[in-house]
């Protein structure tokens, strides 16, 4: 590990916000993997005798269902731990998916300049100009509705990001002498940009990384709650807020207990993204003296 | 009357001592040069003055007075009064210290009203202080913005804005360095007449101890944070005596006499953190005279001669007497082998940007139809200031740029188009030594990965047993430890670093290298180190150089022939000894004629030319 690596990550974990972040994505991850050991009860079981009731601790709770049964009488609780599986599962397929196809035009654009870069700069130009829920809206309608087909949307629409704010540092780095030492050396094109450009901006790419993956949590909870998303039958965050709009003058709970996560969920995300931002970023490392 | 005066003035950082012991008085109308390379504490004193010292940083001891008043314990009120009042400071980076976005005829006058000067006449005098740095139309240059403004006219223009409240003192950092050497002479000139004038007290921080002996009355001379040497400027170097002091004229090459190999100290100045382990004399791991004493108390500063002062014992003076005429006069250069590079009528244009109407603007033509060849075993340098086309020239030779005009051969294969074919036959023969190193390592590799690169270019299959054996064979060849090879870049000092790239350009074992002013970031001690390693690897490869500089010194040093370049072209060429001792085109003679001289007792800086 460089140095530069060692401090970096040194000042990653002295950072509060990476460590809650990290700490809450941790939590929710678990969550998600220990699902069906966790769970109370299936996603799906219906106890039409137990519909509506409150959480637990609330008058007319019941202890077998801690966060209380939506109006079909499903588990709350089971159901909220069995959607961060769909919800994660989005985050970091799309978040993958945008930041490959992101990176490799902004890796490509900023490194060869020239009318390459021209027209990559002109793609996102244009394709930024979309609203982005209703150009994910025209995708699902023309790809049809699936949790996979989210997945893509997300990228196809979200790549802009990483390619926008990654191809400016590439500019910067490729102007190095070193990238021009490593052509001299007799590296190729690739290996050039492989070895010597990519990891000088992959800190970037990490924390624009995090802060998609709490975008991807939203769209893919704004998709399923219009029903875009997954079947019917599958738990998912968006879902359950739509299961429970209708009753929720009678089982508030059921609407607050989904958006709940979404909220903790984004807010890790976001809070690391942030966090890794202000430790590795080198203008604000430097303004505040510690490189 | 004393201007300033220190009295065994202490700046630490934490425990280590960054400034020990410092005394001197100024006397008004004098000018006092402070000397010593990166790292010595030179700049420090000046930030005791401004009260403007980094974080952790604090004066623990002595005293620092400025007529009469103490510095150091000074209310910040009464201190504020006294800069810009009384004390002004000229800043080492011109175009960093005027504001870009505000014309240079409003921050002028936001200085005067600083220094109370009524609004009615602050414009007049204003232009009156410009004029005296003689800027032609000083009117218009008031609305002018500082990047319309090159290097030294805004140097000029803070010049004069220092002036402009008639201080006492006046604390110049390096106010040259960053400029061009004729805009150098020009400025210093300009300097001294005002300082004369003005009968100012002014104090010259400066690394260049052959600047520092034309400019200034009196010389300190300082190491580690020590006084090592302290005298009239003259007398310290025409007779130096503390064996540093010795050592680093002996470190710069002469632009005339007899080409002497130049006199390398061993490593480098200690850093803050090896101050704890030197109780002694700070010079001591490095000195060629010292005795143990030396390394267990530190010696006082004696009285010499009048007005003289040297750190050292009896014995280590007269030892150091053998330091300079100990040196082999330089190595003759061999017979030079085959050509390995051929320009031939090359030349570069920049064209204009496109306007609103697709019309291009006039372009810039950065390197003008020009022929060199450069054989194996030759040293070749390309000497011009700032924007003569030098580094396009270098680049242009590399492929890093396209040509647009004329045929670059190398080894008689034509390699203008840099195609994959041409890349290979650059790849055999040609390797480029970056100027910063800062930019030119990736901050990402340990050294033994930087310098063996080239190996894991293409397809190389090259077992990591086989790197590291190369990356050692390297680092021995360019005289660094071993124990380097897991190092990286931020771990090394600017001499190191240096050495690793040249170490990365050695690796595919080229017989060229092309140098872009590789030692112009070094301080004087580490560049003499650099320019041997050239001279023995040319001794031990037969290896050919371009060397690109500003310095002409140095290309007189290193090179057997020398080519002159101005905006783009190529004013005179031939052989380094003929072109430096008669000089044809009066551009050579200018740029010859605005480096200091060696000997103090010559008159420099030469007349001054136009107005610019």
């Amino acid at each position: 590990m460089t140095p530069r690596t060692r401090a970096a990550l040194r000042r990653c974990l002295a950072s509060p916000r990476v460590v809650i972040g990290l700490a809450l994505i941790a939590a929710a991850v678990a969550v998600a993997i220990l699902a069906p050991f966790l769970a109370p009860h299936d996603p799906q079981e219906q106890d039409l005798l137990n519909t509506l009731l409150p959480p637990a601790w609330a008058a007319g709770g019941v202890a077998d269902y801690p966060l209380g049964t939506d109006s079909l009488g499903r588990c709350v609780l089971s159901r909220l731990f069995y959607g961060a599986r769909v919800a994660l599962y989005v985050a970091a397929l799309a978040a993958t998916g945008a930041a490959l196809l992101g990176a490799a035009l902004a890796l490509v654009a900023g490194y060869f300049g020239g009318w390459v870069d021209w027209l990559v700069s002109r793609l996102v130009d244009i394709w930024m100009a979309f609203p982005p829920v209703i150009l994910a809206l025209i995708l699902l309608v023309g790809l049809g509705a699936g949790v996979n087909k989210v997945v893509l949307a997300i990228v196809l629409i979200d790549w802009t990001r990483f390619c926008r704010v990654l191809r400016s540092e590439v500019i910067v780095v490729r102007r190095r002498d070193y990238v021009a030492a490593a052509r001299l050396a007799g590296f190729t094109h690739a290996q050039t940009i492989l070895r010597e450009v990519l990891p000088a901006v992959l800190p970037l790419l990490i924390t624009l990384f995090s802060l998609e993956m709490g975008i991807a949590v939203i769209v893919e909870a704004i998709m399923s709650f219009v029903g875009l998303s997954v079947e019917p039958n599958v738990a998912a965050w968006g879902v359950m807020i739509a299961d429970a709009r209708q009753t929720m003058n009678q089982a508030p709970w059921g609407v607050v207990a989904p958006v709940l996560a979404i909220f903790v969920t984004v807010l890790a995300f976001n809070l690391t993204g942030d966090g890794l931002r202000r430790a590795l970023d080198p203008r604000l490392v430097t303004s505040r003296g510690e490189a | 009357m004393d201007v300033l005066e220190a009295r065994g003035l202490e700046v630490s950082f934490g425990a280590a001592k960054v400034l020990r012991d410092v005394s001197f008085t100024l006397r008004r109308g004098r000018v006092l040069g402070l000397v010593g390379e990166s790292g010595a504490g030179k700049s420090m004193l000046g930030r005791v003055i401004a009260r403007n010292l980094p974080e952790g940083f604090a004066v623990t001891g002595g005293a620092l007075s400025f007529l009469g008043q103490d510095l150091v314990t000074i209310a910040d009120e009464p201190r504020r009064q006294l800069l810009g009042d009384k004390i002004a400071f000229i800043p080492q980076e011109p175009l960093t210290a005027l504001n870009p976005v505000m014309t240079v005829g409003r921050q002028f006058d936001e200085h005067l009203a600083r220094l109370g000067a009524p609004r009615a006449g602050r414009r007049e005098r204003a232009i009156a202080a410009l004029a005296e740095l003689r800027l032609r139309d000083p009117a218009s240059l008031l609305e002018r913005y500082p990047f319309q403004l090159s290097g030294g006219m805004c140097q000029r223009v803070l010049i004069a804005m220092a002036f402009a409240s008639g201080p006492a003192l006046i604390v110049a950092d390096e106010p040259t360095t960053a400029l061009d050497v004729s805009t150098q002479a020009h400025i210093v000139q300009i300097v001294r007449a005002l300082q004369r004038d003005h009968g100012t007290t002014l104090l010259f921080i400066t690394h260049d101890l052959r600047l520092a002996s034309h400019v200034c009355d009196d010389i300190l001379v300082l190491y580690a944070g020590e006084v090592v040497e302290r005298g009239p400027a003259r007398e310290v170097c025409a007779a130096p005596r503390h064996p540093y002091t010795r050592a680093l004229l002996a470190a710069n090459p002469p632009l005339d006499g007899a080409a002497r190999r130049l006199v390398t100290l061993p490593d480098t100045m200690p850093g803050l953190a090896a101050f704890a382990s030197l109780p002694g004399c700070r010079f001591a791991p490095r000195c060629p005279v010292k005795d143990p004493a030396c390394a267990a108390a530190t010696p006082p500063l004696r009285d010499i001669a009048p007005g003289r002062a040297v750190r050292c014992t009896e014995a280590c003076l007269t030892g150091a007497a053998a330091i300079v005429d100990a040196a082999p006069p330089r190595p003759p250069a061999p017979p030079p082998g085959e050509t390995v590079l051929a320009l031939e009528t090359v030349s570069k244009h920049y064209p204009g940007e496109r306007d609103w109407l697709g019309r291009r603007r006039p372009g810039v033509d950065a390197v003008k139809p020009l022929d060199l060849t450069v054989r194996a075993g030759e040293f070749v340098g390309v000497v011009g200031e700032s924007g003569s086309g030098k580094s396009t020239l270098a680049k242009l030779v590399m492929g890093l740029e396209a040509a647009t005009g004329g045929r670059i051969a190398v080894d008689g294969k034509d390699v203008t188009v840099n195609d994959p074919a041409a890349r290979r036959v650059r790849l055999g023969a040609l390797q480029m030594v970056f100027q910063d190193p800062q930019s030119a390592l990736n901050p990402r590799r340990p050294v033994s990965r930087l310098i063996t690169q080239a190996m894991e270019a293409g397809d190389g299959r090259w077992s990591e047993a086989e790197r590291v054996a190369r990356a050692r064979a390297l680092l021995e060849e360019t005289g660094l430890s071993p124990d380097l090879l897991g190092r990286y870049p931020s771990q090394l000092s600017g001499g190191q670093k240096q050495r690793v790239n040249i170490a990365r350009a050695l690796c595919v074992t080229p017989r060229l290298l092309v140098a872009d002013e590789i030692v112009s970031g070094l301080d004087v001690s580490v560049q003499a180190q650099i320019l041997n390693l050239l001279l023995d690897l040319r001794r031990e490869r037969g290896i050919g150089l371009v060397f690109i500089s500003h310095d002409l010194a140095v290309v007189r040093y290193l090179c057997d022939r020398v080519v002159v370049m101005r905006h783009g072209e190529v004013v005179e060429s031939g052989d380094t000894d003929t072109v430096f001792a008669a000089p044809r085109h009066p551009y050579t003679r200018a740029l010859l004629a605005a480096v200091p001289p060696e000997d103090p007792d010559r008159p420099w800086p030469p007349e001054p030319g136009p107005a610019a």
